[in-house]
């Protein structure tokens, strides 16, 4: 990076990304323009700077995942850092050794950076607490998924008219309860003003209203089972994916009835802004939560969610790197 | 300074001058001196006229709080539930220290709960744990549960007859419900019959599955599993309903006693006091933990539940850093409104008991991912601290608190402590009157003490509260006229700052 890049850094004070509640707006506008910045390098012949030369990052993924742990590879790549994979499917993970074994063992093997994927909820705090270095939340349980949500609110930014999403009605659809995505979203869209509605069937947003109901009133979150009045008036709808156990788990009576009351189809979707924007985190199963006529129309910005995902990811590397000597204060941000 | 005695050691001479006197038995409480000799009470002198005769359950004083000594004298306390890891997990905690805990946490008296590895379903069991309690020496006096089912596997009877006979105070698959309605109405009518309480642990283990903390705010925003309040009171309201059937249904000799521990929700709250108004004999128990901590504590937040409830976490920073396992406990934390609700109940007497449900466990078992992480609080020995706080705040008058960890808990118990093998049931919780044996605590309210590794007794180090200095110090645990534990140093220094 050139210095003038480099004073990017200065306001940046979080060790770890573990979830997005502790970025405040300010923390989050410096991301984005970070990653404006990160998006330029990756427009140039050769997209790499030797800004994390001889930085050690160690992506460790327990669970399956291609895009986020490719784009975390590619992301640090081009940071010309040193990349170690670990899927823990094929690690010592399966012999029963526990995460905090886990953790130290990859430490004494020169990781500075660990990016995590768990099943558990809370999975990175603990790995935080016993990790001398940086670790970020590649996706954990239920909880957050930090890099994602600000991949979708780079995204908003870049295709909202205007490039605001203060005060633009935004969708997420489906299942919120089980969604990392949807809880990290909530949390970056209200903090930036959007008027965040919530949509799926009752069963998949237990508890969701009790929480929009305990926010503070600047933070503008609804929660509703009626797609058409979540969808009217949209500037951008996010449908998630549904996991095929959800019905196993009797909180859905078949993925055909959820495709025709909450499947995002060009039908529905003329509820929203003629303008509207639809996103899906990926990966998509189309025909279900979302219609293969819409998942590649020409307001479908799921491609750019994921080229955007690399320049946000090398710009929350580039500023944790960055956020030089641990400090005492922060035990948990 | 005088010298510390050993656990076990007789008490030849013990005065605590000028203290808070709390008698529970005769119900009173006030400024005095007590004396100690050769193991007996001798001289119980009041300064002026104690108050008394009040019903135990009385409403919140609204007045000030009189000024009192900062040193309490009290019977030393009762714990019905309490889990020593003996045998089969002696890494988490054995009876030896897990008895030398509860002396630090002032009790007197616990009663073992039967899911150790084998599970406490055999006369064999339940003679080697009392064993086990003879040959640690502490005073500290142990009753054991036997399990309600064969290995605690939820199938059949276990041979219930035979461990009342060996000493078994009473029947529990606690860690897990009685799920099987059936078994679990034979089991009350049988135990019933022997003059043994059926202590459950109410939990529909369908609506739990996999739950990770309270169904609520903090476990939506922290994308934890929850664990409903309906998961236990609809369990509550099973058991309810199961007890007045046998008790309309069975023969009288069958006399069920039905004891719902670690109630933690308002609603369960609800339906005890109303079961209790219709005359079903049925007793309950909180913990310290649920009284006092809070859903938020999950999240990090560290402020007790009185101090929570208007100003609930609802993401962000907090005091300390979210999912430590040490908050992981079943039933959760729950929220500041069922703790106060928790609270309420003690005040109104349908909550007959606080019990610690102590429960040691190792790093191992802890330092893993929050939903993998063993359930249990160590808390045998913060308990005392916890419900002072609360006292301290006005949530219940002393001398019901001490009720709760006394006489309410030996009234749970009955008349089977006398057939019990360690037998002395009298003195469990003798009234602060000369000649009784000596079985006191001695607590310092002015000064408080540093919860850490090192000051905990018990091998479970297990607590959300390390780190944190409470108030509210056990100096002394007096056991049928033997120290079970003791700081003789601090009771001095206690009372003499005290006098100052």
């Amino acid at each position: 990076m050139t210095p003038r890049e480099d004073a990017l850094t200065q306001g940046w004070h979080h060790r770890h990304l573990l979830d997005v509640d502790m970025l405040s707006a300010s923390d989050i506008d410096l991301v984005m323009r970070t990653a404006v910045e990160m998006k330029e390098i990756l427009g140039r012949p050769i997209p790499k700077v030797p800004t994390l030369r001889g930085t050690q990052v160690t992506i460790l993924f327990y669970e399956a995942s291609t895009r986020t742990r490719v784009s975390f590879e590619v992301a640090a790549k081009n940071l010309s850092a040193d990349v170690v994979n670990i899927a823990a499917s094929s690690s010592s993970v399966t012999k029963g050794e526990s995460l905090v074994d886990t953790i130290r063992t990859v430490e004494a093997l020169g990781a500075d950076m660990i990016v995590m994927r768990h099943a558990r909820s809370g999975a990175p705090y603990l790995a935080a607490q016993v990790f001398s270095g940086h670790v970020l939340n590649g996706g954990d349980g239920w909880h957050a998924h930090p890099t994602q949500a600000l991949l979708d609110l780079f995204t908003l930014r870049d295709r909202l008219p205007g490039g605001k999403v203060a005060g633009r009605k935004i969708v997420i659809l489906g299942d919120i309860l089980h969604s990392r995505v949807a809880r990290s979203n909530i949390w970056t869209l209200t903090t930036m003003g959007a008027d965040l509605w919530l949509c799926g069937p009752p069963t998949l947003l237990r508890g969701l209203e009790r929480w929009a109901g305990a926010l503070p009133s600047n933070r503008r979150l609804t929660v509703t089972t009626d797609l058409r009045a979540a969808l009217r008036g949209a500037h951008a709808v996010m449908a998630l994916r549904l996991q095929q156990e959800r019905m196993a788990g009797g909180l859905l009576p078949s993925l055909r009835e959820y495709s025709l009351r909450y499947g995002l189809t060009a039908t529905t979707l003329r509820w929203a802004r003629a303008d509207a924007l639809v996103m899906h985190p990926g990966p998509m199963n189309e025909g279900v939560e979302i219609g293969p006529e819409i998942a590649a129309f020409e307001r479908s910005v799921v491609t750019d969610q994921v080229a955007n995902g690399v320049a946000v990811r090398m710009a929350l590397l580039y500023l944790i790197a960055g956020s030089g000597p641990i400090e005492g204060g922060e035990t948990h941000g | 300074m005088a010298e510390t005695p050993r656990p076990g050691e007789r008490v030849e001479r013990f005065e605590v001058e000028d203290a808070w006197l709390v008698d529970p038995v005769n119900g009173l409480e006030g400024r005095g001196s007590l004396r100690v000799e050769g193991g007996r009470i001798v001289t119980v002198e009041w300064a002026g006229e104690p108050s008394g005769g009040a019903a135990a359950h009385e409403p919140p004083r609204t007045e000030p709080r009189p000024e009192r000594p900062t040193v309490i004298v009290a019977p030393a306390f009762v714990d019905l539930h309490v889990h020593l890891r003996q045998p089969g997990r002696e890494d988490a905690e054995t009876v030896a220290t897990g008895l030398a805990a509860a002396a630090h946490g002032g009790f007197g008296t616990v009663c073992a709960m039967a899911n150790t590895t084998p599970a406490i379903d055999s006369t064999g069991l339940v003679e080697a744990v009392q064993e086990l309690a003879r040959a640690s020496g502490s005073p500290v006096r142990l009753f054991t549960y036997g399990a309600t089912s064969a290995g605690r596997a939820g199938q059949t009877l276990s041979q219930m007859g035979e461990m009342a006979d060996a000493g078994a105070i009473g029947f529990s698959d606690d860690g897990s419900p009685v799920a099987d309605a059936s078994l679990f109405r034979n089991a009350l009518a049988y135990a019933g019959a022997l003059g043994r309480m059926l202590v459950e642990h109410p939990e529909d283990p369908a609506l739990t599955k996999g739950a990770e903390a309270n169904e609520g705010l903090v476990a939506t925003i922290l994308g934890l599993k929850g664990w409903p309040a309906a998961g236990e009171e609809s369990a509550v309201a099973r058991d309810l309903a199961i007890l007045a059937d046998v008790v309309a249904s069975y023969p009288a000799s069958a006399a069920p006693h039905l004891h719902l521990t670690h109630l933690s929700t308002a609603g369960s709250i609800d339906l005890v006091r109303r079961a209790k108004a219709a005359g079903l004999p049925v007793t309950c128990d909180v913990t310290p933990h649920h009284l006092a901590l809070h859903e938020g504590w999950v999240a990090g937040d560290r402020r007790f539940a009185w101090e929570a409830a208007d100003a609930l976490w609802v993401g962000g920073r907090a005091d300390a850093a979210p999912y430590d396992q040490s908050t992981r406990v079943n039933p959760p934390l729950r929220t500041p409104a069922d703790a106060l609700a928790l609270w309420s109940g003690l005040r109104d007497g349908t909550v007959d008991a606080i019990v610690t449900d102590h429960a040691p466990h190792t790093q191992v078992d802890k330092l893993v991912e929050y939903g993998d992480a063993a359930n249990g609080i160590s808390g045998i020995e913060t308990a005392c601290s916890l419900v002072l706080a609360g006292v301290e705040a006005g949530l219940l008058p002393l001398r019901d608190a001490i009720r709760a960890l006394t006489l309410g808990p030996r009234r749970v118990l009955g008349s089977v402590v006398a057939t019990g093998r360690r037998g002395a049931s009298e003195s469990l919780v003798p009234g602060l009157v000369e000649g009784a044996a000596a079985n006191l605590v001695v607590i310092d309210t002015a000064d408080g003490w540093d919860v850490t590794p090192e000051t905990l007794r018990s091998k479970g180090k297990n607590s959300p509260l390390l780190g944190r200095r409470l108030r509210g110090r056990v100096l002394a645990t007096l056991v049928d006229g033997r120290f079970a534990y003791a700081e003789l140093g601090g009771v001095e220094a206690a009372l003499a700052a005290a006098a100052g």
